[in-house]
C-alpha cells in the first residue's frame, strides 16, 4: 500500500534544520535572499502537490487554529522595518551618515547611518526566513506525525502531549457551555472578575475529566513507566553530564579546545546511549506507519549536504563571504559560487514533490 | 504518589537535578562569569552560540527523561494532559487577542500547579504548556527549547514558596490561604521579570552593536552587569513589567479558588490500585484473565 503522505515528517524536519543552519551562519544578503526564495518555492510546491493529490494536510490546519498562523509576508512587513529602525537608532557606526540625532538624547543620540539600517534589516530578514521555514513546517506536517517524531525515550511525554492536544477542542467546547450557562443566569462576562467565574468551573470540570480518564487508562492496563529508568541509565546520565561540564570548562577556562571537545563528545555519546537504552524499554505499535521512501532520502541527503558545506571548512569554499558586514562602508557583498549553489539543496522538497507522483498505486 | 526509592537512586536523581541546573545556569549566565575566569582571551566566539544551544538542549533532554521517569503514571498523564490543554488555550487566546506588553496568562496555572503538585509536575506543566501551545499556534521554532526549559524552571521553583508560607503563617496573624496567595503572587511577579531577562540572555552575548549595551569578550563582571542592565532597561523592562504585574494580579484574583480546586483533586488523585488476587483460572481461559496492572 502506498503512503499518501507527501513527505515524511522526518524529512521535513531535516529540511528545516538545514534552513536553520544556513540562515544562522550567515548575514550575506545573497545567501539569505536565495534561501528565502527557495522557502517560497518549496511552500508553493507543497500546496500545489497537496491540491494535486486532493489530500488535506489535516491536523495542523485544523479550522480552529489555522487563523492563528501569521503569514510570513505580514511578519516580514513588521519585523524588517522594526529591526532596521532599532539598529539604526542604537548603532551609530558606519560612514554613510544620513542625519544626526542630537547627542543630548541618551543612548539613541548620534549619527544615523545607512550601514546600520542595512544591518538591522538583514537581521530582520534572518528572522523572517526562520519564521517562514517554521510556518511551512507547521503547515505541512500533521500534529500526530510530529508527536511520532519524538524519540521513544520520551514516550510518556508524547502520550501526554497527544492527550493535551485532544483535550484542547474539548476544553474549548466546555468553556462555551459554561459561558452560555452563565449567560442564562444573567451573568455577562465583562470585567476581569467575571473571567474567574468562567475559569474556575472550567478547571474543576477539566480535572474531573482527567480523573475519569486516569481510571479508564488504568482499567485498560495502561501502566506507563511505573518503573523509573534503571539505575544504570541514571548513572550513565550523571556521568555524561559531568563529562559535558568538564569538557566545556576545559575548552573555556583552560583553553584546551581539542581535549575538551573530545571529552564533551564522550559525554554526549553517553547521554544519547542512556536515552536509547531507556527508549528500548517502551514498545510502541503504530497503525499505518509513515513510510520512508527514496524521496525522503533525497531530501535528507540534500539537507545534510547544505549543512556540511555551511558548517565545515571545506577547501575551495570562501567562508569569508559568510561573515558579510555592511560596516564601515556599504558595498556589494561577495558571493562564493559553491556556497550559493549549496543553498539550492534547500529546493530538494520542491523537486521531489513536483516530479514524482506521491500516490502511485 | 508513594513509591519506594533507594537512597542511591534518590541521590542519583538529586545529582541529575543539580547538574542540569548548574550547566543550564552556566550556559545562560555565560557572559557574566566568563571574563572573570578567562582573563579576556577568547577565541571560540564563533562556535559558542551553537555550543550553548546544544548544552541547553542536552540539559533539557536529561531533565525531561529524569522527571518523566519519576512523575509519570496513568494518573499524572491524565492530569497533565488536561491542565496543559487548558493552559494552552489561555496562550492561544493571548496570541489571538494580544494583551498589554509581556502579559501572558499561562504562568499563574504553572506556578499554582507546581506549588500544589510538586517540582516535577510543575516542571512538566511549564515545559509542556509551551510545547503544546507552540504546536497549536504554529509557534515551533529554535527559541522553543529555551522557552520550555525556562517555563519548566518556573513551575519547578514554585514549591520553594512552601517554607516561606510556613514562616509567614507562624510569624504573623494571617490566614494560610492569604499568605500563600500573596507570596505566590510576589513570586509570579518576580518570575515575570526574570523570565524576560533569561529569555534575552541566550542571544544577547552574540549581538554586536552599541558598546553601551552589548557584550564584548574581555569586559569585567561589573561592566557586563551594567551593560546588560542598560540593554534590559531599554529593550525589555517596560514589556516585562506589564508581564510581572499581570502574573501578580491574576494570581491574586484566581489564587484562592484555583488552589482550593487543585488541592481537592490532589487528594482525589491520591488513590492506588492493587490487583485483587484472582483464584487460579481454568486453563482454557488463561489468556483472558490476566490481572490488571496497577500503577501503584
Amino acid at each position: 500500500m502506498s503512503d499518501t503522505r507527501l513527505l515524511h515528517a522526518g524529512a521535513w524536519a531535516a529540511w528545516v534544520g538545514a534552513v536553520l543552519v544556513v540562515v544562522t551562519t550567515t548575514r550575506n544578503p545573497w545567501y539569505l535572499g536565495f534561501t528565502l526564495l527557495w522557502i517560497g518555492v518549496v511552500g508553493w510546491a507543497a500546496s500545489y502537490a497537496a491540491r494535486a493529490t486532493n489530500e488535506s494536510t489535516d491536523g495542523s490546519t485544523d479550522d480552529t487554529f489555522s487563523a492563528s498562523i501569521l503569514s510570513p509576508w505580514r511578519f516580514a512587513l513588521v519585523v524588517v522595518p522594526l529591526a532596521a529602525l532599532f539598529n539604526a537608532l542604537f548603532v551609530h557606526v558606519g560612514s554613510t551618515r544620513l542625519f544626526v540625532l542630537p547627542a543630548s538624547i541618551p543612548i539613541i543620540g548620534g549619527p544615523v547611518t545607512l550601514e546600520a539600517i542595512v544591518y538591522g534589516a538583514l537581521n530582520g530578514v534572518v528572522l523572517t526566513a526562520l519564521f517562514a521555514a517554521f510556518a511551512l513546517f507547521n503547515r505541512v506536517t500533521p500534529l500526530r506525525d510530529l508527536i511520532r517524531l519524538a524519540p521513544s525515550a520520551y514516550h510518556p511525554i508524547a502520550v501526554t502531549v497527544a492527550i493535551a492536544l485532544t483535550y484542547v477542542p474539548v476544553t474549548l467546547r466546555q468553556a462555551r457551555q459554561i459561558s452560555e450557562a452563565q449567560a442564562l443566569r444573567g451573568n455577562r462576562i465583562k470585567g476581569l472578575r467575571d473571567w474567574v467565574s468562567l475559569f474556575l468551573p472550567l478547571l474543576s470540570s477539566g480535572l474531573e475529566r482527567a480523573l475519569l480518564l486516569a481510571e479508564a487508562m488504568v482499567a485498560r492496563g495502561f501502566a506507563s513507566a511505573a518503573q523509573p529508568a534503571g539505575m544504570m541509565a541514571q548513572m550513565t546520565l550523571v556521568l555524561g553530564l559531568v563529562l559535558l561540564l568538564a569538557g566545556w570548562m576545559l575548552r573555556l577556562v583552560w583553553s584546551q579546545p581539542l581535549l575538551g571537545g573530545a571529552i564533551m563528545l564522550g559525554g554526549a555519546v553517553l547521554l544519547v546511549g542512556a536515552l536509547w537504552v531507556t527508549g528500548r524499554a517502551t514498545v510502541r505499535t503504530v497503525y499505518r506507519p509513515a513510510q520512508w521512501r527514496s524521496r525522503e532520502w533525497i531530501v535528507v541527503a540534500a539537507a545534510l549536504a547544505a549543512i556540511a558545506i555551511f558548517l565545515v571548512p571545506v577547501p575551495g569554499v570562501d567562508r569569508a563571504t559568510l561573515y558579510f558586514t555592511p560596516y564601515p562602508t556599504l558595498g556589494i557583498p561577495d558571493l562564493s559560487l559553491l556556497l550559493g549553489v549549496a543553498t539550492w539543496a534547500l529546493l530538494a522538497p520542491a523537486l521531489v514533490l513536483l516530479t514524482t507522483p506521491p500516490a502511485d498505486t | 504518589m508513594p513509591r519506594t526509592h533507594s537512597t542511591l537512586q534518590s541521590w542519583l536523581s538529586g545529582s541529575i537535578f543539580a547538574l542540569t541546573t548548574l550547566i543550564g545556569l552556566a550556559a545562560f549566565l555565560y557572559p557574566f562569569w566568563m571574563p572573570a575566569v578567562a582573563g579576556g582571551e577568547l577565541a571560540h566566539s564563533s562556535d559558542s552560540a551553537l555550543m550553548l544551544t546544544l548544552l541547553v538542549i542536552a540539559c533539557f533532554a536529561v531533565l525531561l527523561v529524569e522527571v518523566q521517569a519519576h512523575a509519570i503514571s496513568a494518573k499524572t498523564i491524565a492530569l497533565l494532559g488536561v491542565l496543559v490543554a487548558l493552559n494552552s488555550i489561555l496562550r492561544f487566546a493571548e496570541v489571538a487577542i494580544p494583551g498589554p506588553g509581556g502579559f501572558s496568562p499561562i504562568f499563574p496555572l504553572i506556578i499554582l500547579g507546581g506549588y500544589v503538585f510538586g517540582a516535577r509536575i510543575g516542571f512538566l506543566l511549564g515545559a509542556l504548556t509551551l510545547l503544546v501551545s507552540a504546536l497549536i499556534t504554529g509557534g515551533v521554532g529554535p527559541w522553543l527549547p529555551y522557552q520550555m526549559l525556562t517555563a519548566g524552571w518556573v513551575g519547578m521553583s514554585a514549591p520553594l514558596a512552601r517554607p516561606f508560607v510556613n514562616m509567614v503563617v507562624r510569624a504573623l496573624p494571617v490566614r494560610r490561604e492569604g499568605a500563600e496567595v500573596v507570596l505566590l503572587a510576589i513570586g509570579g511577579a518576580v518570575w515575570g521579570l526574570v523570565y524576560g531577562a533569561v529569555i534575552n540572555i541566550w542571544f544577547w552575548p552574540f549581538v554586536r552593536g552599541n558598546a553601551q549595551m552589548y557584550w564584548e569578550p574581555g569586559i569585567s563582571l561589573a561592566e557586563t552587569l551594567q551593560r546588560y542592565a542598560v540593554f534590559y532597561a531599554v529593550t525589555s523592562l517596560g514589556w516585562d513589567l506589564l508581564g510581572a504585574a499581570g502574573n501578580g494580579i491574576l494570581i491574586v484574583l484566581l489564587g484562592v479558588g484555583v488552589l482550593r480546586i487543585l488541592r481537592r483533586f490532589h487528594q482525589r488523585f491520591d488513590f492506588t490500585y492493587s490487583p485483587v488476587p484472582v483464584p487460579a483460572p481454568p486453563r482454557s481461559r488463561q489468556s483472558a484473565s490476566q490481572p490488571l496492572e496497577g500503577s501503584a
